[in-house]
């Protein structure tokens, strides 16, 4: 078992070994590397400064990561590329070239993040439209420019002139055996993996690790173990079997959200506004379920959608529904380990709601799934989960009970939505006060028939969006 | 070719894109280097009964410890001196520094921090305005602004409104948070590295706490991760503190917050609740105003005076108020000291007559921008304000005509109606609001700067200035200022880190005035080593021998008629005959003439006085207008903004880039205070959105789809190259977005004005639009106020 953790750091190798992997990347290129263009600000993967690229597999593209909050254990066998590495004898890189002329940077403090952020997003295309640049720097946060000069700066880079970054860093460490530092385990087979989990006792399984990152960071969290199974292969799986989605351990939020984008749209929809980049890129589907936060925002959909939890590779499965004791307490024993999560296609009407106070990357004050089964206009099954209102997401059987058999008026759901008011109790907290829950709980009801039932009475686009000649501009 | 007027890049821009610019916190380890932190009060208000050290200074690693009794003086204050640095026996805000700690290591200051037990009694907090007001815990005395008698106008008023614009707080969100590295020098000497936007007062500060003649503690400042404000008095503390280690220990110390500590311990934007009565004719034309306004000061003075000062002197805005009586008071509660911020109370009195505006307009069923065009300054009458201010060059009427034009107004207003009327699953509005913003600081002595320009051999030039670099373009601007000064390129210009050694007594970088100041005192200095170049040059046209030395150096030999242009120096009447700037350079030198200078500039015709609340502290206003539209889910109450235009007048921008970057900036970091950006406490005071996780700032989804930007064609012959300052003005222009939520709410409202405080968070619109809807229906309004700010 090798007992160091190997990396590549703008294409020159790093050996860790000892309490030293358990620092971040973002300390480690700091303070050991010198490569302090990588800022550390919020130490939670929610301001972006700290952007690196990361790659793990010869198949597989750079792509841009909090580098804050990933310990360097979580990154063995991975290749990172800096802001530093960017330029190349010739010059800056079309980006930074950009940015420069574009006047993309006022202060700077947050621009290596977005210089990153944004060559991620040429390595995989040579033109950007600004859907794409909105999208791709969405992790992002800027408080001098107010955006507009950046997506001006990504909107002028021709990445034809660029050399990928994949083909300027290409290699990989040889790091594909079982690695254990200390109390970090990343094993080459299940039937380790299994029995390092159930050896050590509160033992965190890390995957994108996006979570642990910040209670690390942020509450001085130690884990007794922590096991990583990204060497485990066969846990890379996103395939569709008959209709069913079959997603591994291993797959990241980024790749589950283009694997549905056709299949499943709906949740693709708040996959758009759930996270990051960069926290996609990193976090799992299976992590966010694992870690049961009450305002996961792909769990209300995993609830209506019938979907279960494949353990030890099928030992035993379970309706993710049931997988839910309490505040953050599973239905999981100690040799336990969730592999794979399995998602039916669903036929039915089904829609997703998730309120926050920003859109784009908060953490939801309230999310909703409903969906319906119709027997001509009557509603035959329906199915309500709620987040944000209980210590887990929820059904709400009385709101299901209450819709089964009415038609499907818009009376019927304001009154569906008097119920479901009266079936939560939430609480007040810095997302939301009560009173705004129990309203959201309400009302979203009225909103998804208005979806559901009444698509054309929902808001036609404002006319007149007329964009003037920049000034500015010489 | 100029450099004035042309859109070249930010000079640190190479260095950010790259990762090159050094911060504070990437400075390399110093040899002997501590890391400083210090304990701060966990309790909004506390009595210290105990403080229990020696465990923490029994562990390894920790090298000294230090109290408010290490200080040579605990009190300062930038304007009142009423702020203890390190608290003696009472705690008065959560963030209050108590002790400081020295370690070899981070993990050292963490279990130091563990370590060091220190008993408070609690004492009854004030968190709100009310309960200042109710108790009298006041900063300063009321200050009053008045003209002509506005209870003699609300006696025969047939129109009255009366109401209170409530506001919240904003944190600054610099993403570089508050740092400083101080060296100990020889002979007790301090240098230090402080991400501050007032390297004179933190040089000061540390003199004073420490005991030290001033002209021992040199401050430098490179640049900053942001300022906004926030490091105009609050970046003085992580200063001094890291100076008094390194001066006590004589050993490198740093200092650098946490994001989350920096939210949690340093105040930031004011929250003001002002109250209004307000008489006004059937055209909707103010006849009189009296607005009482109340900022929450926090615990300790800083600058909330001036503060309240600018939103006393704002609160008229675009709007001429023929009576007038503005009254303005500090309160005092167990927040932290409320600071400077981009706006400087501006905003806030701005928000109010806005909001003003806005109801005069529900009251009379009229069009909310013809009643802020009808109460518009005038050109030649109407146009002075109420402490007596001409607004001269004014072009108010001419933006407020320009954009209702090109922002379609009376089209999307009647597209809105429509709308509204229609659809039930969302709702529309839109709002035009304007900016007057006087620039010059409000004290009058601030308004002075100094620069000092170095010309050596091969004809490269550095200049030193007061101001601070935090990104917002001031050295680039400075830059192209002394490039065409000298008829160079501006390539050859290079801007110094700001330095006390090498620039006195400076004011801080702030009021939007760091060009106006910095780049007048620079052009100064320029000019009069240009007069002595001017000299030697006619004298090698003319094949004469160069006058004496001192002759040049008293102007006596001038030559003004000499040009500098593109690299060269000639005489217009034979400019066949030229001589590059750099061989000039070297023969002046080779002549003995001084190729140095220092430059001085003071703002003239200023005259303000604060007791009477009188005057004229403004050289100039920056204006403008904006329009907003914006849409509301009626089920949510999520917001998102359609489209923003705005139109202003900046003068002649010295770099068009940077002025447009600075009106972005500003305007979307001004949306956010009114929408999305709210600091939620609990009940003993703590912050509890303290990091980007819960305190949300707009990111890139949050610039609206459609944002237009451009500004009129005018001369500003007041200021350096006919330039306007442009860092503040164009954040209050965000206030259009919040108008325009309160324009939406008056479908609801049943004719009745819709109640809105700021930030307009999804809940508070939803909330309002939950009270219209009950009472719609018939039901009882239930009103559910905000949480308080």
């Amino acid at each position: 078992m090798r007992n160091h953790i190997l990396l590549n750091i703008n294409g020159k190798a790093h050996r860790i070994e000892g309490d030293a992997a358990f620092d971040t990347l973002a300390n480690y290129l700091r303070q050991e590397v010198g490569a302090t263009g990588t800022k550390i600000v919020c130490e939670e993967g929610d301001c972006g400064a700290c952007t690196v690229l990361t790659r793990r597999a010869a198949d597989a593209d750079y792509r841009a990561v909090n580098s804050c909050i990933l310990s360097l254990a979580q990154l063995d066998g991975s290749a990172i590329v800096t802001v530093e590495g960017l330029r190349d004898a010739n010059g800056l890189h079309p980006v930074q070239e950009a940015m420069v002329q574009c006047h993309g940077a006022q202060c700077g403090y947050c621009t290596p993040g977005f210089v990153v952020a944004m060559a991620a997003l040429f390595e995989r295309c040579d033109r950007v439209g600004e859907k794409q640049i909105r999208d791709g720097l969405t992790g992002n946060l800027c408080r001098c420019t107010g955006y507009e000069p950046i997506i001006k700066a990504a909107l002028t880079v021709d990445g034809a002139q660029i050399a990928k970054i994949r083909e300027r860093y290409p290699s990989l460490p040889d790091a594909h055996d079982s690695v254990q530092v200390g109390t970090f385990c990343a094993p080459a087979t299940l039937d380790e993996a299994i029995a390092f989990k159930r050896d050590h006792p509160g033992c965190t399984i890390v995957q994108g690790g996006t979570d642990v990152g910040v209670w690390v960071n942020k509450r001085n969290y130690t884990a007794p173990a922590m096991l990583s199974l990204a060497k485990l292969d066969s846990l890379n799986e996103l395939r569709e079997d008959n209709g069913t989605i079959i997603v591994g351990a291993n797959a990241t939020l980024a790749d589950f959200e283009t694997f549905i984008a056709d299949r499943i749209p709906e949740l693709a929809r708040i996959m758009a506004v759930f996270g990051s980049p960069q926290i996609k890129n990193a976090g799992t589907l299976v992590g966010n379920i694992a870690n049961g936060s009450p305002i996961g925002d792909t769990l209300p959909y995993l609830f209506v959608a019938d979907a279960t939890l494949e353990l030890n590779s099928g030992a035993r499965t379970i309706p993710v529904d049931r997988f839910y004791l309490g505040y953050r307490k599973f239905d999981l024993h100690p040799d336990e380990i969730i592999t794979r999560v399995r998602i039916p296609i669903v036929p039915d009407t089904l829609k997703l709601y998730k309120v926050s106070r920003r859109r784009d990357l908060d953490i939801s004050a309230f999310t909703a799934a409903i969906r319906l089964a119709l027997n001509g206009d009557q509603i035959a099954r329906a199915i309500v989960a709620y987040g944000g209102v209980a210590p887990t997401v929820i059904r709400l059987p009385r709101t299901e009970a209450f819709l089964v058999g009415k038609s499907a008026s818009l009376d019927t759901f304001e009154h569906a939505g008097r119920v479901a008011r009266g079936e939560t109790t939430p609480i007040s907290d810095v997302r939301g006060s009560a009173d705004y829950r129990l309203q959201l709980a309400e009302n979203i009801m009225a909103k998804f028939w208005f979806d559901a039932f009444a698509p054309a009475a929902v808001a036609p686009p404002a006319r007149r969006l007329v964009r003037w000649r920049p000034a500015g501009e010489l | 070719m100029p450099s004035v007027g042309k859109n070249i890049p930010h000079d640190s821009a190479v260095g950010h894109v790259s990762g090159e610019s050094v911060y504070i916190d990437d400075v390399g380890r110093l040899r002997g280097e501590l890391i400083v932190d210090f304990v701060w009060s966990p309790v909004a208000h506390g009595q210290i009964r105990s403080i229990e050290l020696d465990a923490a200074r029994a562990l390894p690693g920790v090298v000294a410890l230090f109290t408010y009794r290490d200080l040579h003086h605990n009190l300062f204050g930038p304007i009142i001196q009423d702020e203890l640095l390190l608290a003696e026996d009472v705690v008065s805000f959560i963030g209050h520094p108590i002790v400081v700690i020295a370690a070899e290591s981070r993990a050292t200051i963490r279990a130091a921090k563990a370590a060091i037990r220190i008993d408070i009694d609690e004492l009854e907090p004030v968190f709100t305005i009310d309960e200042a007001r109710r108790r009298g815990l006041f900063i300063g005395k009321t200050m009053t602004i008045q003209r002509g008698d506005v209870d003699a106008a609300f006696a025969s008023a047939k129109n009255i409104l009366e109401g209170t614009f409530i506001n919240g707080g904003q944190d600054h969100f610099y993403l570089e948070s508050q740092a400083a590295l101080a060296v100990p020098g020889e002979f007790d000497q301090l240098t230090v590295h402080s991400s501050t936007q007032n390297p004179s007062e933190v040089q000061d500060v540390i003199a004073h706490v420490l005991g030290l003649p001033i002209n021992k503690v040199t401050v430098v400042t490179k640049r900053m991760g942001g300022g906004f404000g926030g490091k105009e008095c609050q970046a003085t503390h992580p200063a001094a503190i890291a100076a008094l280690v390194a001066h006590t220990l004589k050993r490198p110390a740093r200092i650098a917050y946490g994001k989350d500590d920096d939210m949690r311990i340093t105040g930031g934007r004011h929250p003001f609740q002002n109250d209004y009565k307000v008489a006004f004719d059937d055209e909707g034309a103010i006849i009189a105003a009296r607005i009482d306004i109340y900022s929450d000061g926090g615990a300790f003075a800083d600058l909330s005076t001036a503060v309240l000062g600018r939103a006393m002197t704002h609160a008229d805005n675009a709007y001429y108020l023929p009576n007038a009586l503005i009254r303005g008071t500090v309160c005092r509660t167990n927040y932290p000291p409320n600071t400077a911020f981009r706006g400087f109370g501006g905003p806030q009195g701005i928000a109010t007559i806005e909001t003003i505006l806005e109801e005069i307009a529900v009251l009379l069923k009229k069009d909310p921008l013809q009643v802020r065009r009808r109460n518009c300054y005038g050109i030649d009458e109407r146009n002075t304000t109420p402490y007596g201010q001409v607004v001269s060059n004014n072009y108010l009427p001419r933006l407020f005509e320009e954009i209702a034009q090109r922002g379609d107004y009376a089209g999307r207003v009647a597209d809105i109606a429509s709308f509204n009327a229609s659809s039930r699953t969302h709702l529309r509005g839109i709002a035009c609001t304007a900016v007057k913003f006087g620039i010059s600081f409000n004290t009058k002595f601030l308004n002075q700067a100094n620069a000092l320009v170095n010309i050596y051999l091969d004809g490269s030039v550095q200049v030193s200035t007061g101001a601070t670099e935090m990104g917002q373009g001031v050295n680039t601007k400075i830059r192209q200022i002394v490039a065409d000064e000298f008829g160079i390129d501006a390539d050859r210009v290079l801007l110094m880190p700001t330095s006390t050694e090498k620039n006195n007594n400076t004011s801080a970088t702030a009021a939007s005035s760091g060009a106006d100041l910095n780049g007048s005192a620079a052009a100064d200095a320029c000019r009069k080593i240009r007069a002595r170049m001017a000299s030697v040059a006619a004298a090698h046209f003319a094949r004469v021998s160069v006058p004496p030395a001192q002759d040049i150096a008293g102007g006596a030999a001038g030559a003004p008629h000499i040009a500098f242009e593109n690299g060269d120096v000639f005489d217009p009447r034979e400019p066949h005959q030229r001589i590059s700037f750099a061989a000039l350079v070297k023969m002046c030198h080779f002549e003995r003439v001084s190729l140095g200078e220092r430059g001085f500039y003071a703002t003239q015709g200023l005259d303000w006085d604060a007791e009477k609340g009188r005057g004229t502290p403004f050289l100039y206003f920056t204006q403008g207008c904006a329009i907003s539209e914006i849409e509301i889910d009626r089920f949510t109450g999520m917001m998102q903004v359609l489209r923003c235009d705005l139109l202003m007048d900046i003068g002649k921008p010295i770099n068009p880039g940077i002025d447009r970057g600075q009106i972005t900036g500003a305007f979307i970091q001004g949306m956010g205070w009114l929408t999305n950006e709210e600091l939620r406490y609990d009940s003993k005071g703590n912050l509890l959105s303290h990091s980007p996780t819960t305190y949300k700032i707009p990111n890139i989804q949050d610039l609206p789809p459609v944002f237009n930007v451009d500004w009129i064609d005018a001369e500003n012959p007041l200021n350096i190259r006919s330039s306007k300052a442009v860092g503040e003005p164009p954040l209050v222009l965000a206030i259009s977005v919040w108008m325009a939520v309160k324009n939406a709410l008056s479908y609801l409202s049943g004719g009745k004005i819709p109640k809105l405080h700021a930030p307009a968070t999804g809940e508070e619109i939803l909330m309002r639009m939950t009270a219209y809807r009950m009472a719609a229906r018939g039901g009882e309004a239930r009103e559910v106020a905000a949480p308080a700010p």
